[in-house]
């Protein structure tokens, strides 16, 4: 049976798990395969199974003493890293173009999930965030084969070498079911699974104070968020009978008070993963404590996955259909916390001497540019506009081009850090002094990050801040440029403010980025750095693709915007 | 365009040397000192010479493709944006780069890709055997490289905002490459001196930009500003305006007069290098913003555009004798070349002038011929100035070698070049190797450096037939034809016939100083030819100079100027016009000025120089036979002539001569009384007011930032707690608006 939904055209519906399901789901389907083949292999050994009352002793393979050639300690992360290569590769492959398919997979009645631009462009970037904080962990948390003296820490090291990977491929697998959900429940789902795994690997080190405790901080601050999401979610159930974002959308009032409460908690929830002031408290904590490449996908990714909800909720369910005059109803509640958020977070880091806390502070500002720029979308039906869908679409691929040039050099960033960490922590701005002299190249890719991070053009920063404030502005005044001579303040809708606020906000940060720069370039480095840096063949690689991406995107995006175009057409806002 | 032509590929040129600059910067950073790095890759200089080679490669392939016509390119697309214009429609504006080329960027494109390319193959031989260059010639390569990008990419850019990009890395480059001794005191003072000074001129060149931004509607593209009938739109009297602005940073970056003062100063850099880059490439810079106003001047109204012209031509004028004047009395050869390089531009302004005021008069023919002249000028010019500060950086690195053998002879046995220092390196005594008085007689001992000066000196002279011959009759016939119709052009016209007198006299007294005459020390008598990177390009360049004559022969003259149908003629037939045209033109006027140019240049200017400075050489030198006669001529008139210039000597005007006409204590004056004068106000406005509140703001952020992540307790609990109040504050605002 397949919902009203797939009866308009071009709809392509496909019930779970038909043939044409799994050519969809191509891509996911190899990372639960990595997933399951990294339990299986790292375990192949010689164990028997004993056939219960009898003495017979069938071979087993599972457990037991294990066969050396899978059991090496170096095999987890390699087949990590190649299951997201490959999933990766086929989404691009699939998306680049703009000729994907749309994938409705519906089961019961129900639309499950979808395949389309938009969820391909999320799960993108994903998969890219986690592949390079992976190929990162290779050396970061890296295989060791003794030669001699063991220490304690290289043991644990590779004990853990299986398990980090399988916490990282569950992270991804979470979040592209986020990506991809189109039904509450489901999205839900994905966000614990891949949330359950981040508090993981934030105290994966857990042998140390600060990693265990930073974990266990996240864990607990995130599940009252969750929780406090989970019952916006029931009492949206409980006020329109169903958790599918489209009918929801379809039968969604403002005036509905059980569904304004359901609204305010479930922001709550989304607000946390995007880490908003003032639920962004544990993530300093989580990003100072967890290791490098784990706090860029914290960063990236996860900041990415709470923003799929705030689209899906803010922008598919409650906002006011076409041509209706007033404005969303979230428009001051996300307009204040914006402003909240991006002054916090970049006040905060102005005094932050901890480079892990002050990009961590860097990443609560970003995300209050980016709930500006959603502001400003619930603000599109204000007024008289000719195409309303132009200008969210504008802005919301603003936002996703802001999200995916994130990973390129906030991820680069923390994965500089990563590197500094192979050579002991880098919880001190002082751990960065005179990294340029000793490295000039990595301490020019971190100033580059840096620069990208303030928003200096050439780099993808520039161009993405660029792309929210003109689409801000741009919505603020709508057609008022066409309707009247001249323009004056009063005639602009107040979200408008939201684009100098960020432009006061960018002016602040320039400082704690370029203190980066100043500490790199002209500090002398301190007692016990003097060496040149740890080699990682793969950390530096990573590092290398972020700066590479950084640069390029930002000196030719239009790939990339044409893909957010699509991902941002394919959501239907109109 | 079609997808295949090579023009779209055009981009490479620059960016090949753009993307070499941080290679050989890191390379060198890392390779610093290393025997390969040293000995087989020059310390950069093979890739620095390799990316040259590929520039100069694709630059030919652009050039033989579009030889005759105007071609564009869109080669990169920053980013588009779109906005709501009143008019209702969708405006796009598109920021990117590309690639404008017509026969002013062919000819450019040329000199600059080719003499770069030389230069490169100079400065191996040159700076990589400087001991006191030790482990940092990656440094002059990677700026040398950078400079050699600006350079290009300034001329193949579509608009002038890219142009003014350019200009400005070029700024940076020399300013780097002046100051490249940067531990001397006299080469920082220079690096900040030439820094500055075209700093003043790029200050109006902005304002001229931005005047034109907004005269055209936003528009900095050649395809739009020169469009006529967008010129016809905008108003005159301001495009005048913005024109001149662009002009005083010409003026800056040409180092004309009041301007200049940076220019000699210049030669402060690596010898003949930077030297050379501020002779034959960068200063042109100027010269081709000038030459790009044509259209404009074309097509404004007839008259409007004037007065800018008469200006460009006076300036030129001015120079052209000031500098000339200056350079009688210098005894620093490379400060000789400096001043004639001054000298010189005046020269190509003065056409470029006259070119602009017919233009805009209506006479586009002669236009077209005097905008030619002037082009054809600036192309001979640059190779024969590339050549000749070439051959004096060859002259002084091999008199700082005999020096070096004469002083340290028998004390230590050194091994080649690496022990050797330079003229930069005056550790053991003041003795100046770049000083004429040490020289003298080394024609026969420096016979392929002796060459190509003698050829580049008759080519900056116009000795008939050689090289800038062609092109400064040309220029001097537009400038008196335009005084002819408009009286006040009689004076450039004026100052540059007596500036080819005065250019004759210079530079034969240069030549002769140097390489006639007796060995005025012991140390030019041990002077001998040693690397084989330094001839290389001394070789080529005297034939380019020689074969002006075929470019002559071309139509170069016309087909340079002519922007609309520029077309070759064949080549004999094109020579037989030129011949007729200087030697026998059926114009009387004109073929009177012609010969009292050539009488002024060939014989007035050299006769007095060698009568002053001539000599044979010693018992038992010979020179090479295309040289010894001119030797043997001078030695004569200076034993005939009883000439004494000890009262010339003395006088008063040899003395502001030598004091450069007191402009840099005039400025120097100027600026302590003024500039500091305010500096020092505006410091203590400085450290009271803008201070005090940059301080109070950081201070009270700091502070604000510290409560902040005060909040931050660490405490989980507190942190739900927050989160509570965040999420009873979203209930107030949702509850606020239903």
């Amino acid at each position: 049976m397949l919902p009203a939904a797939c009866d308009g055209p071009g709809m392509n519906c496909v019930e779970v798990f038909s043939t044409d399901f799994w050519q969809a789901f191509a891509p996911e389907a190899i990372l639960i395969i990595g997933l399951l083949l990294l339990f299986i292999i790292p375990n192949l050994g010689n164990s028997k199974f004993r056939i219960p009352l009898t003495k017979t002793h069938v071979p087993w393979f599972f457990g037991g003493k294990r066969v050396k050639a899978t059991g090496s300690p170096a095999l987890p992360g390699m087949l990590a890293t190649a299951t997201l290569f490959t999933a990766l590769g086929m989404m691009v492959i699939e998306s680049i173009d703009g000729k994907m398919d749309t994938t409705t997979v519906v089961s019961g009645g129900i639309i499950i999930i979808k395949m389309d631009n938009f969820s391909r462009f999320f799960e993108i970037l994903f998969l890219a965030a986690v592949l390079l904080a992976s190929m990162a962990s290779l050396d970061r948390i890296p295989a060791h084969t003794f030669h001699g003296k063991k220490s304690l820490e290289e043991m644990y090291d590779n004990r853990r070498q299986a398990d980090f990977y399988i916490l990282m491929l569950t992270t991804a697998i979470g979040m592209c079911i986020v990506a991809l959900a189109q039904d509450l429940f489901v999205l839900f789902v994905g966000l614990e699974l891949a949330s359950l795994a981040t508090y993981v690997l934030v105290g994966f080190h857990k042998e140390t104070k600060s990693g265990a405790e930073s974990g266990v901080k996240y864990f607990i601050v995130g599940s009252v968020a969750s929780g406090v999401g989970l019952y916006g979610l029931s009492l949206l159930y409980l006020e329109f009978g169903t958790l599918q974002l489209t009918e929801i959308a379809a039968n969604w009032v403002d005036s509905s008070i059980l569904g304004t409460i359901a609204l305010g908690l479930v922001l709550v929830g989304f607000g946390f993963k995007v880490s908003a002031a003032p639920f962004h408290f544990a993530a300093p904590d989580a990003y100072a404590g967890a290791n490098s490449p784990v706090a860029g996908v914290l960063a990236t990714a996860s900041k990415a996955m709470g923003m799929i909800g705030l689209i899906r909720v803010l922008l598919i369910i409650a906002l006011p259909e076409s041509g209706a005059q007033e404005s969303a109803i979230w428009l001051y509640a996300l307009g204040t916390l914006s402003v909240i958020t991006m002054t916090w977070g970049n006040v905060a880091a102005l005094g932050s001497t901890n480079p892990k806390r002050m990009l961590a502070y860097s990443s609560v500002a970003h995300a209050g540019y980016m709930l500006a720029a959603l502001t400003a979308v619930g603000a599109w039906k204000w007024g008289e506009v000719e195409a309303p869908s132009d200008y969210a679409e504008a802005i919301v691929a603003a936002v996703l081009f802001h999200l995916f040039v994130l990973v390129a050099f906030k991820l680069g960033a923390f994965l500089v850090l990563g590197l500094l960490e192979m050579e002991g922590g880098a919880s001190r701005l002082s751990a960065l002094s005179g990294l340029a002299r000793r490295d000039p190249l990595i301490g020019t890719a971190m100033f580059i990050f840096m620069l990208a991070l303030a928003g200096v053009p050439p780099l993808a920063g520039f161009v993405s801040k660029f792309l929210v404030v003109a689409g801000i502005v741009s919505n603020s005044v709508g057609e008022l440029w066409v309707t009247t001579e001249s323009v004056s303040f009063s005639d602009i809708h107040w979200v408008w403010w939201l684009a100098l606020a960020m432009f006061i906000n960018s002016a602040i940060s320039v400082f704690y980025y370029l203190r980066i720069g100043v500490v790199m370039f002209l500090d002398v480095p301190e007692e016990g750095r003097r060496k040149p840096l740890p080699y990682g063949a793969s950390i530096r690689m990573a590092i290398w693709i972020c700066l590479v991406a950084t640069v390029l995107l930002g000196l030719s995006g239009d790939t990339l915007i044409r893909m957010c175009y699509r991902a941002a057409e394919s959501l239907n806002l109109a | 365009m079609s997808g295949s032509e090579i023009i779209d590929y055009a981009i490479l040129i620059p960016l090949f040397p753009f993307l070499a600059f941080p290679v050989i910067l890191f390379l060198g950073r890392i390779f610093n000192g290393t025997p390969t790095w040293v000995k087989n890759v020059k310390e950069g200089g093979i890739i620095a010479l390799t990316v040259m080679g590929a520039s100069l490669i694709m630059a030919l392939l652009v050039i033989k493709e579009h030889m005759n016509k105007v071609g564009a390119a869109d080669v990169f697309t920053w980013f588009e944006s779109s906005w709501w214009e009143s008019s209702g429609e969708i405006t796009t504006k598109v920021f990117g780069f590309g690639i404008y080329i017509d026969h002013l960027t062919v000819m450019l494109l040329f000199v600059a890709a080719f003499l770069c390319f030389l230069i490169n193959i100079f400065s191996i031989g040159y700076m990589n055997t400087d001991s006191i260059n030790d482990n940092r010639n990656h440094r002059f390569y990677a700026e040398f490289v950078l400079f050699c990008s600006g350079m290009l990419g300034m001329v193949l850019a579509d608009s002038f905002l890219w142009l003014f990009i350019f200009w400005e890395l070029m700024g940076l480059c020399s300013y780097l490459l002046i100051g490249f001794y940067y531990e001397r005191p006299s080469a920082a003072y220079a690096a900040k001196k030439a820094f500055l000074t075209t700093r003043v001129g790029d200050v109006f060149l902005v304002i001229g930009l931005v005047m034109l931004w907004n005269m055209f509607d936003g528009h900095l593209d050649y395809a739009y500003v020169f469009d006529p009938e967008n010129i016809a739109r905008v108003d005159q009297g301001e495009l005048q305006i913005a024109l001149g602005m662009m002009f005083i940073g010409a003026v800056g970056k040409s180092a004309q007069f009041p301007l200049h003062v940076w220019l000699p100063d210049a030669m402060e850099g690596p010898t003949p290098v930077s030297a050379l880059i501020h002779a034959a490439t960068m200063v042109n810079a100027g010269l081709y913003i000038v030459a790009r106003m044509f259209p404009f001047f074309m097509e404004a109204e007839i008259g409007a555009l004037s007065t800018l012209a008469i200006v460009i031509a006076i300036i030129g004028g001015i120079t052209a004798v000031m500098a000339a004047l200056i350079a009688f009395v210098q005894m620093d050869l490379k400060k000789v070349l400096a001043y004639s390089t001054m000298s010189q531009l005046a020269y190509i302004f003065t056409g470029l002038g006259s070119a602009l005021w017919l233009a805009n008069n209506g006479y586009d023919d002669i236009a077209a011929f005097a905008m030619g002249a002037s082009l054809f000028h600036l192309f001979n010019h640059a190779m024969a100035k590339g050549m000749l500060f070439m051959a004096s950086g060859s002259v002084i690195h091999e008199i700082h070698h005999a020096h070096h053998e004469v002083a340290h002879h028998g004390h230590d046995d050194h091994d080649g070049d690496h022990h050797d220092d330079h003229h930069d390196d005056h550790h053991d005594d003041h003795f100046d190797a770049q000083s004429m008085e040490n020289m003298g007689g080394l024609a026969s001992r420096l016979p392929i450096t002796a060459t190509a000066m003698f050829v580049g000196s008759m080519s900056i002279i116009g000795i008939p037939l050689i090289g800038g011959f062609w092109s400064k009759e040309g220029i001097i016939a537009s400038a008196w034809k335009v005084a002819l119709k408009e009286p006040i052009f009689f004076l450039p016209a004026t100052l540059i016939l007596i500036g080819a007198g005065m250019t004759g006299f210079y530079m034969s007294r240069m030549w002769f100083m140097t390489f006639a005459g007796k060995p005025k020390t012991e140390v030019a008598e041990h002077v001998h030819e040693q690397t084989p990177w330094i001839p290389i390009p001394l070789v080529v360049l005297t034939f380019m100079t020689l074969g002006a004559i075929v470019f002559a022969g071309m139509h170069a003259g016309h087909w340079l100027g002519d922007f609309e149908s520029g077309h070759y003629t064949s080549f004999f037939d094109g020579i037989g016009y030129e011949m007729s045209h200087v030697f026998l033109n059926p114009d009387l006027f004109l073929l009177i000025l012609t010969y009292v140019a050539i009488g002024l240049s060939l014989v007035i200017g050299p006769t007095f120089a060698m009568a002053l400075y001539g000599g044979s050489l010693d018992e038992g030198q010979k020179a090479k036979p295309w040289m010894q006669w001119a030797i043997n001529l001078s030695a004569r008139v200076n034993n005939k002539s009883k000439f004494d210039n000890t009262a010339w000597a003395n006088s008063s005007l040899a003395d502001s001569l030598h004091k450069r006409l007191h402009f840099d204590e005039i400025y120097d004056a100027a600026i302590m009384k003024i500039v500091v004068g305010f500096a020092n106000l505006s410091a203590i406005f400085d450290s009271k007011f803008i201070d005090g509140f940059i301080k109070t703001i950081e201070s009270t952020s700091q502070e604000a930032s510290r409560r902040l992540r005060a909040l931050t307790t660490g405490s989980a609990r507190d942190y739900i707690m927050m989160t509570a109040l965040g999420t009873l504050v979203i209930f107030l605002l949702l509850w606020g608006v239903t």
